[in-house]
């Protein structure tokens, strides 16, 4: 768990950050989202020490961050940054294999766990674990940052615009992935994002900062009902915003069962996202959608009247 | 996919290239031809004091073999009109046969131009030998350029040919002065390049270590740093001479305190006020270099291995200092060159070193006696360049240009 109670920062006298307390429970995912210069990369960087707090207190598990030695605290936390900062004069396995040996694991320890992180990550050991960074695409370079950061199997994950210098495609991969991971390994993560969509996408945390301060924080979904200012709605994609909710609610939750009327010929997946039944509404005319299993049996329907009326969808829910 | 791109965007490049003649090449051995068929090429001096009479590439070598060089230096040219990789490539060829080729010259040139009945009579070279050997030096260096091969290469090469004519000159190359110079003293020739050899070996080596000590320093005491440099830079504006000069009562007075110093060799004048001097003027390169190479490293780079919690010397040790060795390794081979000739004028105090021939040679109006000195420094100065630049090179991590 990482806590930041009421920290503030400043360089020369000019706060950077201030104010900011925020709470990532353990296998959490916590984004942090705002206007360039606002003081996400600041706050990130003081959970690892790089930078150090001026007040206020942050604590991992417990503990305040200042009563460890902050080599043994930053060998605990991976870190990853947008333009990887991968050692240019080592190979992809000796770049991956960096914290545990610095954490002195065994030689075969070591070697087994950057191969088993390099086919986590979808890198092809044979072909890539003797490259030097500059011959790899920045797909894969970053896949490489982020095996180096998992490396010593630390609890906790820091990401500074991760994906930032990807193209779409390349970075939308990595996001799946990433979601991917954190579904088996369960790490406590705070990422930086300029990408409101990924925030929401990975996120199950929200921070809106501005100047140096936090304007809203909570679920992604709680934050699309209820943003609390013209900002954080226009960050959140101000008219678009319905679009973005339904994204992320699922078919599953808001179906009904199959009613005595004809079935509509429409269908849609039951783990589809309700954006996407939206969309296939808008493509077919149609007001209803026929849910389908996996097995494509119809199990219920979607009703476009009955999304509408909804009370849920008006009504922010107490996170 | 970048790196395809990248690949065919060079390959076109250089398929564009070929069309391009080579104006460097061309100019080069176009006015070496027009030089060589009319300046002196060699000079026969009936003995070491009456200056000699010059004689022109046809006189020295007979008519086939001037138009075999001429042929050679045009076939340089016509190559460099439409160049092409193997077009390169022969040219390196073309140039290693008249560099090996020289000597032989010189022998033919002996046979022909000396009479039998003149034993003491020296066979002198001149400018048009000389201007030779710097253009092939300079093609070479642009031949490597083009073909984009490493300082090795060439080094080696230059090493092959530069043992040929020590084993020509030993041999068969009896009349040319600078042999004659040469034989004539040649134990004391051994014992100048040993001397300037210790000289700058042990400046050099002095100054890596206090520069690395002093850069590091700096680096830590930013207050240091300015004093630090403006010192050296006033150093390196004293004129060698003077520097030499300044020190050379001190150093009298502290060995004349001190027995211990003067048992230990330190004097006014000798080894050790040269090697004083010599690291002075050795610093400035040397920490300059340092220091900059240490802080171009990039900046992210450091900070990742900081965050991935390395301790400042694991950062220093791993990170900082194998990135910043080839821009080091430049300032060693900047300062190694510098101190080759700078040790030059050691000899005019008492140190000893090939200076003494230059020194010499100049007093007596040798000339023959000035190169017996400086030829050695200029070899020495080249291979240490070509030697030192081959290793910054080798040691550039190979994820960097
Ligand atoms: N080392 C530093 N010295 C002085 N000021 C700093 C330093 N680092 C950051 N700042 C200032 O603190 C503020 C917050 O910077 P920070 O890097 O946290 O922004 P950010 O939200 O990450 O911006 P971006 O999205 O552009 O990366 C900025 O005004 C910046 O100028
Ligand atoms: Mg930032």
């Amino acid at each position: 768990m990482i806590e930041l109670i009421d920290v503030e920062k400043r360089f020369g006298g000019v706060a950077a950050v201030e104010g900011i307390s925020l709470r990532v429970p353990s296998g959490k995912v916590c984004a942090l989202v705002g206007t360039s210069g606002c003081g996400k990369s600041t706050t990130l960087r003081m959970i690892n020490r790089l930078i150090a707090h001026d007040g206020g207190e942050i604590r991992l598990d417990g503990q305040p961050i200042d009563s460890v030695d902050p080599v043994q605290l930053r060998r605990r936390i991976g870190y990853v940054i947008q333009h990887t900062g991968l050692f240019p004069h080592w190979r992809v396995a000796r770049n991956i294999a960096l914290v545990p040996r610095l954490l002195r694991w065994p030689k075969e320890r070591i070697e087994a766990r950057v191969a088993e992180l390099m086919a986590l990550l979808g890198l092809s050991f044979d072909e890539l674990a003797h490259k030097y960074p500059h011959e790899l695409s920045g797909g894969q370079a970053q896949r490489v940052g982020v095996a180096r950061a998992l490396a010593g199997d630390p609890d906790i994950l820091l990401m500074d615009e991760p994906f930032g210098a990807l193209d779409p495609l390349t970075r939308e991969k990595l996001q799946e992935e990433v979601a991917r991971l954190q579904s088996s390994l369960h790490k406590t993560i705070v990422f930086v994002t300029h990408d409101m969509d990924e925030a929401l996408r990975l996120a199950d945390h929200l921070v809106i900062m501005r100047a140096g301060r936090i304007v809203q924080q909570g679920s992604p979904l709680a934050l699309l009902r209820a943003p609390e200012d013209p900002f954080v709605e226009s960050l959140l994609g101000g008219l678009e915003r319905g679009l973005k909710q339904a994204a992320l609610m699922r078919v599953r939750d808001h179906m009904g069962s199959l009613g005595p009327s004809l079935p509509s010929a429409s269908r849609i997946s039951i783990d589809a996202s309700l954006r996407q039944g939206l969309s296939i509404m808008l493509r077919d005319h149609a007001e209803r959608l026929t849910v389908v299993d996996g097995k494509d049996v119809p199990v219920g329907e979607l009703s476009l009247r009955r999304l509408i009326k909804e009370t849920q969808w008006e009504q922010p829910t107490s996170p | 996919m970048t790196a395809i791109s990248k690949e065919e965007r060079t390959a076109r490049q250089g398929s564009d290239k070929c069309f391009v003649p080579n104006i460097v090449l061309i100019t080069l051995s176009l006015g070496l031809l027009m030089l060589l068929w009319s300046v002196d090429s060699v000079s026969i001096a009936p003995n070491r004091i009456v200056p000699g009479s010059g004689f022109m590439l046809w006189q020295a070598l007979g008519l086939p073999g001037a138009l075999l060089v001429s042929v050679l230096i045009a076939a340089l040219a016509a190559l460099a009109l439409t160049p092409q990789k193997r077009f390169y490539s022969a040219q390196l060829i073309i140039i290693a046969l008249l560099l090996l080729l020289m000597p032989f010259g010189l022998m033919v040139a002996g046979a022909l131009l000396i009479e039998p009945d003149m034993p003491q009579a020296r066979l002198g070279v001149s400018g048009g030998f000389w201007c030779l050997l710097f253009v092939m030096l300079l093609a070479l260096v642009e031949v490597r350029l083009r073909l984009k091969l490493s300082r090795l290469w060439p080094a080696l090469l230059l090493c092959f040919v530069a043992a040929v004519w020590w084993l020509c000159a030993l041999s068969w190359l009896d009349h040319v002065a600078l042999v004659q110079e040469f034989k004539a003293r040649d134990a004391q020739f051994m014992r100048a390049l040993q001397q300037h050899l210790v000289l700058v070996g042990v400046s050099v080596s002095l100054s890596v270590v206090l520069g690395l000590a002093l850069a590091l320093a700096m680096r830590r005491f930013s207050r240091l740093n300015r004093l630090g440099f403006a010192l050296l830079n006033f150093v390196q504006t004293i004129p060698s001479l003077a520097l030499f000069g300044l020190l050379l009562a001190p150093l009298a007075w502290l060995a004349s305190q001190v027995p211990l110093l003067a048992r230990l060799g330190v004097s006014g004048i000798g080894m050790a006020p040269a090697l004083i001097a010599l690291v002075a003027y050795s610093l400035l390169p040397m920490v300059r270099n340092t220091y900059t190479a240490l802080d171009e490293v990039d900046e992210a780079t450091l900070e990742a291995a900081t965050a991935m919690g390395m301790r400042s010397a694991q950062r220093f040790w791993q990170v900082r200092l194998p990135l910043a060795l080839p821009v080091l390794i430049e300032g060693v081979r900047i300062t190694a060159v510098q101190a080759i000739g700078l040790a030059t004028v050691a000899a005019l105090i008492g140190a000893g070193g090939l200076g003494t021939f230059i020194f010499q040679g100049l007093g007596q109006a040798a000339m023959d006696m000035v190169l017996l000195g400086a030829l050695p420094i200029l070899v020495l100065a080249l291979l240490v360049d070509a030697s030192l630049g081959a290793l910054a090179e080798r040691l550039r991590p190979e994820g960097m240009q």
